[in-house]
């Protein structure tokens, strides 16, 4: 009996597993695996593993079969045989409406509860060998120098997040959605560039865990700007600019509707030629970041970033709990064993202190300051700061005033479930670097794949300008960006923050036109204007966009713009945009999978349309309707 | 760190050395699997697998020939090899999952079935249908492999009744798999 649910056990996890989307395994599984491969190196003693995948000896097979059937005649004499219980009245199953949620009852089990299995040792190499519960066995987490703080807390207490949210505490703004503007009234539109992804990878993970993201949670801008277009890098100049268009056919009420993409690529910067970095990590420690073992990622991560780094760079590490200290002074990567360490000793303790965690990091970032090399401040946290100034003025002011004076700033965001999003993205746009949120190793690998891009500025306070001919356009919206508003007076007042591109990085905007029937000649001339990353120099230039170079159809346009327009369509319907109105999520999916010839080369689309795929199923479960608004998104942004 | 040296600390166990390249190398190890179209457990299965094996050869490592991550790739392409060879040498099981939920307690399901786009998203849509309680102990005792003291924590409940959950969960599973498994074959055929 034990072996055949033993046999059950295993074919339910393995059905399970095939459910995860994950490139990487758990972080529990890799922990797991090492210690219990040191524990072979150390003893001689055979590890635990899965299964044998050939069985070479069958002496050995014969042993272990011979075991388990002497283990399940002694089961079977201990406990009540399951079956028995299997031939038990048939299941009666009630089934209670709690919610949205259907409970199950198997009645099966509820007179007499199953005799939980209790193995000697605990290990988290899974079921197989598996599970041996030691009270108190605390395994990987202790071995990787975590302490745990206990019971990961709701951040409004009990175990449900309240109002129905899938996950507790997450803080996002509503920014309003763009509205048409009349062309004749105000033919400019004006933005600060923007090359943040944390939007599509915050709402990834929502989606991948079986939940629709709260529509504040996303920014149309950062859904387009995660994904490569390939746009071809310049070869003399600091920007490249494409620009398209192509019929769109976007919820119930279009017509006539045109979608323009404008996409800006920077200048790349051969690794070899990267400047030396001084990078300082400041890493929240507080006891919110032991939730989900957000600390030991961010390890992972910074391990994976140092692993990536030159001997010319050197690291300091500040952390942050009740209090900030510093850990390790800079050091350079030629002592590399040293910073691991320094990055393997982090444990979480107590409340937060972000403002002196920030103050204390910056201090040690002007003190190894260099001028010409990459000064970079990494802030690694989950944004819940509530000791200190409390408030995130007073951080945001420090973090602004260091960065005028050559010290950037990136927000690498760690956490689902009390996460504030707000502010890490105010963090990175203050600081002059980026926000990216990251659930995954394979994420923070994305990040750091191009290091030169996360690292090296090649142009500052990026803005462009969008002046609409009103002749041929009747109207425009700019799709996505509301947090990146600039007024049209101050595109050449440089005094006024754009934003900042890494080497090969590109960003890319997307606006919706309403053109007049018939009408042709110049759709747009677009504006760009920067400053050098080194020298401040301002450079401005233009480009121009005429009716003659509309593409026919989505079928006829580069499969770059085709899927900008697949993910500009799926972060609207999510964003529950007013422009989204009688749009389908399946055709947005339909077009998606047309992608496939874009997906076999890159995985990124693969995984997009498999998230297209499930927010579809979800969205129908929920069954929203697209034709009455919520007040809320009556809301338009005033110019 | 010179070649001798790191063939000699890889060759002897240095502790801090195996770490270092496991913790790098297993998310690699695991994501080639997974990139090579096989189903998340197998890939488990196979990193594991690579693990053991070098670590019980690591006396034949020579850091001439290349870095420790180039050499536990090549045993992972070995191992892939082997595990691609046996099933072809096997007959092709039926991998319609309907039949195998009627055995599912006394035979291993075949790889082939696991491997299906069809089958994870008949699992799936079986487990988004479960009770919220059921779905995550699932998912955090075999996506997250917690232990179930850690799901005990996060769930605010003993390892006892993790364990009771767990049961439950798995039985649920089934259940929902079986009754959901005919609607999907209809699908399919269509």
């Amino acid at each position: 009996m034990k072996k055949h649910s033993e046999q059950f056990e295993k074919n339910i996890s393995r059905l399970v597993k095939i459910t995860g989307q994950s490139q990487i395994p758990s972080e529990n599984f890799t922990s797991g695996l090492i210690d219990e491969a040191l524990k072979e190196i150390q003893t001689g003693q055979p590890g635990r593993q899965k299964r044998s995948l050939v069985m070479k000896n069958t002496k050995r097979f014969i042993t272990v079969a011979a075991c388990l059937l002497i283990a399940a005649g002694i089961f079977n004499l201990l406990t009540p045989s399951l079956s028995k219980i299997k031939k038990s009245p048939a299941v009666q199953q009630t089934v209670a409406r709690n919610g949205n949620q259907s409970v199950a009852v198997d009645a099966r089990l509820e007179p007499k509860k199953p005799t939980p299995r209790r193995p000697a040792q605990e290990s988290v190499l899974s079921y197989y060998s598996y599970q041996a519960a030691s009270p108190g066995s605390v395994q990987t987490i202790g071995g990787l120098g975590l302490a745990c703080e206990g019971t990961p807390k709701m951040a409004h207490g009990g175990t449900t997040p309240p109002n129905g949210e899938p996950v507790d505490a997450m803080f996002f703004r509503n920014y309003g959605v763009n509205p048409f503007v009349d062309t004749e009234d105000d033919p400019l539109s004006t933005f600060a560039i923007d090359v943040d992804s944390g939007s599509y990878t915050m709402c990834r993970s929502y989606l991948q865990q079986g939940n629709l993201p709260p529509r504040d949670a996303v920014r149309v801008e950062e859904f387009v700007n995660y994904f490569d277009y390939g746009y071809p890098a310049p070869q003399n100049d600091t920007f490249a600019v494409f620009v398209e268009a192509m019929p769109w056919q976007f919820g119930a009420e279009r017509k006539n509707a045109h979608l323009m993409r404008i996409g800006l690529k920077a200048l790349e910067i051969p690794d070899e030629a990267r400047k030396p970095a001084i990078l300082t990590f400041v890493i929240d420690v507080s006891g919110s970041m032991a939730r989900e073992g957000r600390l030991g990622l961010v390890k992972q991560s910074l391990e994976l970033l140092v692993s990536k780094l030159r001997p010319q760079d050197k690291i300091g590490i500040a952390v942050y709990g009740s209090q900030g200290k510093e850990v390790l002074p800079h050091t350079g990567l030629n002592d590399k064993p040293r910073i691991l360490r320094a990055i393997r000793s982090l444990e979480s303790e107590g409340s937060t202190n972000a403002e002196e965690g920030i103050r204390i990091g910056y201090d040690m970032a002007e003190e190894a300051f260099v001028t010409g090399y990459i000064n970079r401040v990494i802030l690694c946290s989950d944004g819940v700061a509530n000791v200190g100034a409390t408030g995130p003025d007073q951080i945001m002011r420090i973090i602004k005033d260091k960065a005028d004076k050559g010290i950037t700033l990136s927000a690498l965001g760690f956490g689902m479930g009390n996460y504030n999003d707000v502010l890490m993205e105010q963090l990175g746009n203050k600081g002059n670097g980026y926000y990216a949120y990251i659930d995954t190793l394979e994420q923070a690998g994305r990040l750091f794949g191009n290091l030169t891009g996360a690292l090296q500025v090649v142009a500052r306070d990026v803005k462009v300008q969008v002046d609409f001919n009103p002749d041929v356009v009747r109207s425009y919206r700019l799709i996505g960006y509301e947090n990146r508003d600039v007024a049209d007076v101050d595109f050449r007042n440089d005094v006024v923050d754009g934003g900042e591109i890494g080497a090969g990085h590109s960003t890319t905007a997307l606006y919706e036109l309403k053109l007049r029937p018939d009408a042709a000649g110049d759709i747009a001339t677009t504006y760009v204007r920067y400053k050098d990353a080194d020298t401040f120099a301002v450079t401005e230039f233009s480009t121009a966009f005429e009716t003659s170079q509309i593409t026919g159809d989505f079928e006829s346009v580069s499969d770059s713009f085709a899927l900008a327009s697949v993910v500009t369509e799926f972060a609207e319907i999510l964003r529950e945009s007013y422009w989204a109105k009688g749009a389908s999520p399946a055709d947005t999916l339909d077009r998606a999978r047309r992608l496939s010839r874009f997906a076999e080369k890159d995985p990124d689309v693969t995984e997009l349309i498999d998230l297209i795929d499930k927010a579809a199923g979800l969205i129908s479960r929920q069954e929203i309707q697209q034709e009455t608004l919520k007040p809320a998104d009556l809301e338009y942004q005033t110019r | 760190m010179k070649t001798s040296e790191s063939s000699l600390e890889i060759r002897t166990g240095s502790a801090d050395i195996w770490r270092q390249v496991l913790a790098r190398a297993i998310p690699q190890l695991y994501g080639l699997f997974i990139r090579r179209g096989v189903h998340a457990a197998l890939a488990e299965e196979l990193t594991q697998k690579t693990v053991f094996d070098a670590v019980r050869r690591r006396d034949t490592y020579d850091a001439g020939k290349g870095t420790p991550e180039q050499w536990l790739f090549a045993i992972a392409n070995n191992n892939l090899a082997l595990e691609m060879r046996n099933r072809q040498t096997h007959a092709r099981p039926d991998t319609d999952l309907l039949k195998y939920l009627e055995v599912i307690d006394s035979q291993p399901l075949p790889d082939e079935m696991l491997q299906r786009k069809e089958t994870a998203r008949l699992v799936q849509t079986a487990l988004l249908q479960l009770d919220s309680k059921e779905q995550q102990v699932l998912k955090s005792k075999y996506l997250q492999d917690q232990s179930a003291l850690q799901i005990g924590r996060a769930m605010k409940m003993s390892e006892k009744a993790v364990h009771s959950l767990l049961y439950r969960a798995r039985v649920a599973l089934r259940n929902k798999l079986t009754q959901l498994a005919p609607q999907f074959r209809e699908e399919q055929q269509i």
